[in-house]
């Protein structure tokens, strides 16, 4: 009876209650029920009671212990020459989102709500150092595909877990676990965990990292709130000459096994190499009781690559490979087309289409279906950035497809019924006499060619140059500029996903293909520490800016300075690759199988270097 | 707007009139879940601590004097530069750093269990030490290296979620708060870096499911001590969870 009579009351209210709620329209169901979480607003200081010297001042060099590092992180590591911050490319370099929250400096975190609704969007995490400006999305949103750009931030995504917030966060540029050389590759995902207990906040970052990590990396970082804005969250950087006329492939870096420095922190401590130059086993307790036990010939194995074989790429593969063609937008008018094994570049408007390279050609029925979709106007130009025939396998669908109103109406017409019938391919001479030699089909070869330097022109209000880049990966590659877009398009110069095709029989060259890179950084501008602003497409892979290039640039030099250290001292080809002066870089683009391994790349440097001797 | 605010309260209060004249006509309230049944997570089993911070003051112990991060005042200072393990040995207080506020960044493997439903034991395989968390009261006089716990489950109610009327609202999960007092003065770090037996300690245990299966416990400590702090001493170390006891080597506190 009392049950009855209560329930009956409170049932009164509620009816009472939802009459008056029901003025207003019906919310709809999936925003009925906010997800239960927690404020994040407001001003964070780190408290940099946890490896205060290394957030400070600055870590030790050779100071690995508890990271679960592998080989080739420990040899990039100290490899790693702190000079090279010097270089104009890397004066301005911003910190990778876990470092950034690890580092020295001040927070600020706010909401993003949908004025209307007040739904959370997004959650902004704002760190000092570098202006590090995250942003973590609320609102479900997928994460975006392989081949998009990465960022010092990445592409974070949250949800309110238990009492945490759990951040996941991919994209991320190569940047370091820690800033005395050891690095985090691009390949790195994160997984973070904010905990709020009052004014303390405690953050947790689990990073994987199939390319330096055996296992996932785990920080803990602790927060106080502030109640008055820390006032200074800029942090100027601007590059410039900091050491005058030196060659612009000088990348400074230590061989393996002779980095002077690794002894330092040794002798300081008392700690053996072997221990602290980390690896999983230096994250666990027992690694206290085996210090005593490490001796000089373990720390000095650890200084240098172990024999054994070429070991594989653990990098995503940034292609779909699903059948489709994907279109990214660039910038301005320029789109990106994916899916065709190289990467596909259109620019639209009323002059016509101007693409470069055109991709192998077997989805080339379905590149014309979205670049439809793009524009109405015929393809005009088609510019190859090389022979290969994953670059141009789609030109003669492609020419067929478009027309050359330029020509067409010209007094050409006149001496020519086909002239201006289908889309003009341009390259430079040499990628014409390859692909005739090689008896390509002519409806496919290009007909408008250059000799020397550059190629031009201004297309739907664009300065577009091409730029022949002579014995890089071969001697007829091109690198095109969409100046006003600023969208370099730089071909199998430059790749994600592999090691330079340094291809000897067909007039490449490392010399070529380093200078063809610098020839890129001559021509790119960050917009902001370090990244963003010139786009940059490589032939394969995802959507870059001048920080891919340069560490892609760096990579040849130090491997270039390896293998010209043995061939000076009459090293032969199986002495070199037993040395694998790759072991640092192979997780990230080595491969053991396809049109380009580590074996050929390692056989095409020496074999070139060797010739030069 | 006005009304629906008039409305929640009605509803608050209307309800909590009701129950109450429910309550008292059945005699008495029902016993409250015990602590053991209230866990927002499981928090028991074996955790391994992973050292990936202030790697070289754990794994090893650092020189006299080194005593970089920790907010010292002046006495702290002068406490932590006339450190003497030897003294230390000789005095049967080898373990001054497997004390409460020092124990869990001693690198070694926690076991955690339920000694009955209101405390907690947390085991340290190093320095073979036991801690126990008691939810309702402390248990035992303090002025032992672990000192008095006592333990609750800090909840992330909003306030609409109190009350029961918007169960859409009730937040999930939460953290074990554990405050400890009564300690035993002793180290933060191996190299005498101290805390004195005025130091109050507050930690939250906090539980973290990965995506690959792994589970992390991220314990969060404030330590305030007036004796030998400038400012709190914030800390947070983290565990991996283990399937068993691999691993487990209990062994003795050493002052070196």
């Amino acid at each position: 009876m009392t049950k009855t009579v209560h329930a009956l009351a409170v049932l009164g209210v509620v009816l009472a209650c939802a009459g008056v709620g029901g003025q207003a329209p019906p919310a709809p169901a999936a925003a009925s029920a906010p997800a239960p979480g927690f404020d994040l607003s407001g001003y964070w200081t780190a408290a940099m009671h946890e490896d205060a010297l290394e957030r400070g001042a600055g870590p030790e060099l050779g100071d690995y212990g508890g990271f679960p590092i592998n080989e080739a992180a420990r040899l990039f590591a100290l490899s790693y020459n702190a000079s090279r911050v010097t270089l104009r490319h890397h004066q301005c370099d911003g910190y990778v989102a876990p470092y950034s929250v690890r580092s020295i400096g001040n927070a600020r975190a706010w909401e993003e709500r949908d004025p209307h609704t007040q739904r959370l969007i997004a959650i902004h995490w704002y760190n000092q150092t570098f202006e590090g400006h995250r942003i973590i999305w609320m609102d479900g949103r997928p994460h975006p595909p392989a081949y998009a750009p990465h960022t010092w931030m990445g592409f974070s995504t949250g949800r309110f877990v238990g009492n945490a917030l759990e951040v996941q966060t991919t994209h991320l540029k190569q940047g370091w676990l820690r800033r005395n050389g050891l690095p985090e590759s691009d390949q790195a995902t994160l997984v973070e965990f904010f905990v709020r207990h009052g004014d303390h906040l405690t953050h947790t970052s689990v990073i994987t990292d199939p390319v330096y990590l055996t296992e996932p990396e785990v920080r803990t970082t602790d927060f106080f709130r502030q109640h008055t804005d820390h006032q200074s969250w800029l942090f100027a950087c601007d590059d410039g000459e900091q050491i005058l006329g030196r060659a612009p492939d000088n990348v400074p870096n230590y061989a393996f096994g002779e980095n002077p420095f690794v002894s330092e922190f040794g002798a300081k401590y008392r700690i053996p190499p072997a221990a602290y130059l980390g690896g999983a086993e230096t994250a666990y307790p027992e690694i206290s009781g085996r210090l005593a036990g490490f001796t000089d010939a373990d720390g000095a194995a650890r200084q240098r690559p172990a024999a054994g074989p070429w070991v594989t790429s653990r990098a995503v593969d940034p292609e779909p490979r699903d059948g489709a063609v994907h279109v990214w937008p660039l910038r301005n008018n320029v789109y990106m087309l994916v899916g065709d094994e190289a990467n596909i570049i259109v620019q639209v408007g009323d002059e016509g289409v101007f693409v470069v390279d055109s991709g192998s050609g077997r989805l080339a029925d379905r590149t014309i279906a979205e670049i439809r979709r793009l524009s109405d106007r015929p393809i005009q130009f088609i510019a190859n950035t090389s022979f290969r025939a994953e670059h141009t396998g789609g030109n003669a669908k492609l020419r067929a497809a478009g027309l050359d109103p330029s020509v067409r109406g010209s007094f050409f017409a006149l001496q020519f019924a086909d002239a201006g019938v289908g889309a003009t391919i341009m390259s430079h001479q040499n990628v014409q006499t390859r692909m005739v030699a090689a008896k390509r089909p002519a409806e496919g070869v290009p007909s408008d060619t250059f000799l020397e330097e550059r190629r031009r022109t201004f297309h739907n209000n664009d300065a577009i140059e091409m730029f022949w880049e002579p014995n890089a990966s071969t001697d007829g590659d091109s690198i095109v500029h969409f100046r006003s877009a600023d969208v370099i398009v730089a071909g199998d110069v430059f790749t994600t996903t592999q090691y330079p095709m340094i291809d000897l029989s067909n007039g490449g060259s490392v010399q070529g293909e380093i200078q063809a890179l610098n020839d890129i950084l001559k021509r790119t501008v960050y917009r902001h520490e370090g990244e963003g602003g010139t786009i940059v497409v490589p032939g394969h892979g995802y959507v870059c800016d001048e920080h891919e290039v340069v560490e892609y640039r760096d990579m040849l030099v130090i491997v270039r300075d390896r293998m010209q250290a043995m061939v000076k001292k009459g090293a032969t080809l199986a002495q070199v690759k037993a040395a694998r002066l790759t072991a640092d870089y192979d997780t990230r683009y080595g491969a053991t199988s396809g049109a380009w391994t580590t074996d050929m790349f390692v056989e095409a440097v020496f074999r070139d270097l060797s010739k030069r001797k | 707007m006005r009304l629906g605010s008039s409305c929640s309260a009605m509803l608050l209060t209307l309800t909590s009139v009701l129950t109450s004249t429910a309550l008292a006509q059945r005699g008495g309230p029902p016993q409250p879940p015990t602590p053991r049944a209230q866990a927002p997570f499981d928090i028991t089993g074996y955790w391994v601590s992973l050292v990936s911070e202030d790697w070289r003051y754990r794994v090893t112990t650092p020189p006299k004097g080194d005593f970089a991060g920790v907010p010292l005042n002046g006495t702290g200072r002068q406490v932590a530069l006339a450190w003497d393990p030897a003294k230390d040995e000789a005095a049967g207080e080898s373990c001054k750093a497997y004390g409460a506020a020092g124990l869990m960044r001693v690198p070694g493997r926690l076991h955690i269990s339920w000694t009955n439903d209101d405390a907690l034991s947390i085991e340290a395989d190093a320095g073979t030490q036991t801690r126990t968390i008691a939810f309702r009261g402390p248990r035992g006089s303090g002025g032992g290296w672990q000192g008095l716990s006592i333990g609750s489950w800090d909840r992330g109610e909003s306030a609409m979620a109190r009350g029961g009327f918007f169960p859409g609202a009730a937040a999930r999960g939460g953290s074990l708060k554990v405050i400890t007092t009564g300690m035993k003065a002793g180290y933060l770090r191996k190299n005498g870096v101290p805390y004195s037996a005025e130091a109050e300690l507050t930690e939250y245990f906090d539980r973290f499911d990965l995506p690959n299966g792994d589970a992390l416990l991220v314990v969060s400590t404030e330590l305030v001590d007036p004796t030998y702090l400038s400012t709190p001493f914030w800390t947070s170390t983290h565990f991996k969870k283990q399937p068993d006891s691999a691993g487990w080597n209990p062994r003795p506190c050493s002052a070196r």
